[in-house]
């Protein structure tokens, strides 16, 4: 079901063991996991700065660099080499070569390139005032096609660029719990086609629906979707 | 290693400490870097930032029914009320513990989490582990993690999927009626504003 551009997207992948669970925990182990933090944002302001861009960055890594044993600041360091090499900055020996390292062993080698994204298969830009600060937020004039108790099912789309569908849900028959505020469309932004902004639907999905009549009784797992991704239970029978 | 003369030698040339060592020097040198503004961020996200701020939010609204109310309808505008503002939280919801009611909060496709309510998130919130289980066995990941719940009770997830971001109200302990707003804060854990644990008289 998950394609290699999609390493990111495990929600319900089996085969994971225990969380490697500790009671308050801090939020930093190693001083360099605090410098990778800190460099992140001016890293970010000089190169991935549209919405998703970054996440992209991160989803594109080969699964050695995404689930690294530097975990969650590893590979974060690693999509900062990756953006810095893209945007001109650091050329991907250059880091290599200062450590004495062999070429094309760090994190950030590995990684696939943007994918290319069809704005056809993108819903229709359309023009939104202007916030007066930095906000993925859009007043849109336009009323939901949704309402709280529909039915819908997310079809999504079968590119490989970004996007923020998760694959367990995909196809499966859901209810509108709730709308939130308006967002720019992270698969477009992330591929710099426009803002697309979307209205935002919470779907509520029953565990027996995703996982099958085995799976724990009354649990229900919300998922935030673009609505774009969303149809009509109606609409497709 | 040809670059005896520098400081990244001695130790493994692989390390993430020599790493990030090596790319931070490169990147001052560019002129892409301050390292005083990456010092600062860091001093703000590790001292000023963390869940003291969700925990004052929770115990605030065990004591006045009014602000429990207008958390739950629209935390945005409470945050607003409250002055409270920064990254990561521009749409909030807050979704409240309940007899027969447990919340619980994820971000399947990476790992988004309220920031400026809650700090960093710790390393379990965003293993792979936690990820990809908790939306199909939480009650298992949860006792697991030391959280048993009745099988009665119904188990709500939020997979953190659009730019809207969630923060439990945990449920307020039995005989803490006597305790005051920063008491009440003290017993408000971050692992119980994401879910996986009960707010407690320690």
């Amino acid at each position: 079901m998950n394609s290699a551009h999609r390493v990111h997207d495990i929600g319900g992948v089996e085969g994971w063991g225990a969380v490697p669970y500790e009671p308050d925990e801090e939020v930093f182990h190693y001083d360099w996991e605090r410098r990778v933090f800190g460099l992140m944002f001016q890293v970010l302001s000089e190169t991935a700065k549209r919405p998703g861009e970054f996440r992209h960055a991160l989803e594109r890594l080969a699964p050695e660099d995404y689930f690294c044993s530097d975990g969650y600041y590893g590979r974060w360091r690693a999509a900062m080499e990756v953006l810095l090499d893209e945007y001109g900055h650091v050329a991907k020996d250059e880091l290599d070569d200062l450590l004495g390292v062999e070429r094309g062993t760090g994190p950030g080698h590995r990684v696939a390139g943007v994918a290319e994204v069809d704005p056809q298969n993108l819903p229709p830009d359309r023009l939104t005032p202007k916030p007066n600060h930095r906000t993925v937020r859009r007043e849109l004039e336009e009323a939901s096609q949704f309402e709280v108790g529909d039915r819908v099912i997310a079809v999504g789309n079968n590119g490989m660029g970004h996007t923020r569908l998760p694959e367990y849900v995909r196809n499966i028959l859901g209810t509108v719990v709730k709308l939130h505020p308006a967002e720019v469309l992270p698969d477009s932004t992330a591929h710099n086609l426009g803002e697309r902004p979307q209205h935002v639907v919470c779907v509520a999905y029953r565990a027996k629906d995703l996982w099958g009549q085995d799976a724990e009784e009354d649990v229900v797992i919300n998922v935030d979707l673009y609505e774009n991704y969303l149809a009509m239970e109606t609409e497709l029978s | 290693m040809n670059k005896q003369d520098d400081h990244h030698h001695g130790v493994d040339p692989n390390s993430p400490e020599v790493r990030t060592e090596a790319l931070e020097d490169l990147l001052v040198e560019k002129g892409l870097i301050d390292r005083g503004r990456v010092d600062a961020l860091i001093e703000r996200f590790e001292h000023d930032l963390g869940p003291m701020i969700g925990a004052r939010l929770v115990a605030k609204s065990w004591l006045e029914p009014q602000f429990r109310k207008s958390l739950l309808e629209n935390a945005d505008r409470a945050l607003e009320e409250e002055n409270i503002k920064g990254a990561e939280i521009e749409h909030v919801e807050v979704k409240a513990n309940e007899p027969g009611v447990h919340n619980v909060v994820v971000c399947t496709l990476c790992s988004c989490y309220p920031w400026a309510l809650l700090g960093l998130p710790p390393s379990w919130y965003k293993s792979p582990e936690y990820r990809s289980r908790v939306v199909r066995e939480p009650r298992k990941v949860l006792q697991e993690m030391g959280l048993s719940l009745d099988a009665e009770t119904e188990i709500r997830v939020w997979d953190s999927s659009s730019e809207t971001r969630f923060l439990v109200l945990p449920e307020r302990p039995e005989g803490t009626e006597q305790l005051g707003l920063e008491e009440l804060a003290q017993l408000v854990t971050r692992d119980s504003m994401i879910g996986v644990a009960k707010a407690k008289v320690s």
